[in-house]
């Protein structure tokens, strides 16, 4: 089964890879991992004014999983956090035509932006700071 | 591991892989669990050498070679049969995976036992990606590769000497499990241990997963 053009795009040329400071101000920070493959997924999001502002991601894993975060990074900027969590593992699934072998990587994703939201709603309302 | 009933005879099966009156082979039953396919206890400490042996014996049983003068429908059962216990074999040879497997069995599915993700080896396995990406990125020969792959090396060994400690600490949940199993005590102290055991198993499983996806990785580039 080859990848598709979009996830072949993605792998290649990755948008928003990085990483910001997890204490700044409006970080939210999402850490996932999948104990099946061992794939690992960092996802952060930095919110202004309940608006994700910019998006950055790092993985470690196979092409379908470097490329579910990397979509899911484009697709959060730009979006309220409510918007945000309508995101569904199936949009990203449909977007990058994922076979149903890498739909798990799909589910990552979704499951980084979750912790993303989680983390930074609970750094607002002052409960601490931190991912665990 | 035989049906209730003989899918020749329709007499009920007495024998253990055979039925006594027809003397026709049984198919195993989907339902069976590989453990009970092998004739083992559901246990995390097996022995090797007896589980080879009683491998060998079952293959011999309906190995399709067997079965070429046989009906149809024996020869079907017999290649379903030999193609479980093939499965079974090579599940449960495998200590890791003998215990993924019984945590599916024991939980239902991985996704059932609640973990915190190890968000400090995350961290780090990620650190390493970016080592790594240097590392692929620069002049082998040169100061900055020849530095790089110094590290990497380092890391590596860490690595898998933290992998070797893993095992040995599964090794020892392995071993308080069975204990436990052979107990048979229906306490809610037993219950409460059964519980922290799967837990503890999970969580070191997934993080020799992590660990083990990191260091062959490091392995190949490096290589």
């Amino acid at each position: 089964m080859a990848y598709s053009d979009k996830v072949v795009d993605h792998f290649n040329n990755p948008r928003n890879m990085g990483s910001f400071k997890k204490d700044e101000e409006g970080v939210g920070t999402g850490m996932v991992g999948a104990p099946e493959c061992g794939d690992v997924m960092k996802l952060q999001i930095k919110v202004q004014n309940d608006t994700i502002v910019d998006a950055k991601f790092k993985t470690f894993g196979c092409g379908s999983a470097i490329a579910s975060s990397s979509l899911a990074t484009e697709w959060l900027k730009g979006k309220t956090i409510e918007e945000a969590q309508q995101i569904k593992n199936t949009d990203i699934v449909q977007e990058l035509n994922l076979p149903p072998v890498k739909i798990h990587c799909s589910v990552l994703a979704e499951d980084a932006i979750k912790a993303a939201l989680a983390d930074y709603q609970k750094k607002a309302d002052g409960e601490g700071s931190g991912t665990k | 591991m035989a049906r209730s009933m003989c899918w020749h005879c329709q007499s009920a099966v007495t024998g253990e892989y055979f039925c006594e009156r027809c003397v026709k082979v049984q198919p195993v039953s989907k339902e069976t669990d590989y453990f009970t396919c092998l004739g083992f206890p559901r246990r995390l400490m097996l022995d090797s050498k007896q589980l080879e042996a009683k491998f060998y014996e079952m293959s011999r049983t309906f190995h399709p070679d067997f079965y070429q003068t046989k009906s149809p429908a024996e020869q079907t059962i017999s290649l379903g049969n030999a193609a479980v216990l093939n499965t079974a074999y090579r599940t449960l040879r495998d200590p890791i995976q003998r215990a993924e497997y019984l945590l599916g069995l024991e939980t239902g599915s991985v996704k059932d036992i609640r973990t915190s993700p190890p968000a400090d080896l995350f961290e780090e396995i990620l650190e390493l990606q970016d080592t790594l990406e240097e590392y692929r990125a620069s002049e082998r020969d040169s100061q900055e590769g020849r530095a790089l792959r110094a590290t990497l090396e380092t890391e590596q060994r860490a690595l898998e000497q933290r992998k070797q400690d893993l095992e040995a600490q599964l090794q020892r949940l392995f071993t308080e499990w069975d204990q436990l199993q052979d107990r048979g005590e229906a306490t809610s102290q037993a219950r409460a241990d059964r519980d922290r055991l799967l837990k503890q198993m999970r969580d070191l499983l997934s993080n020799r997963t992590y660990i083990t996806s990191i260091v062959n990785d490091l392995a190949t580039t490096i290589a």
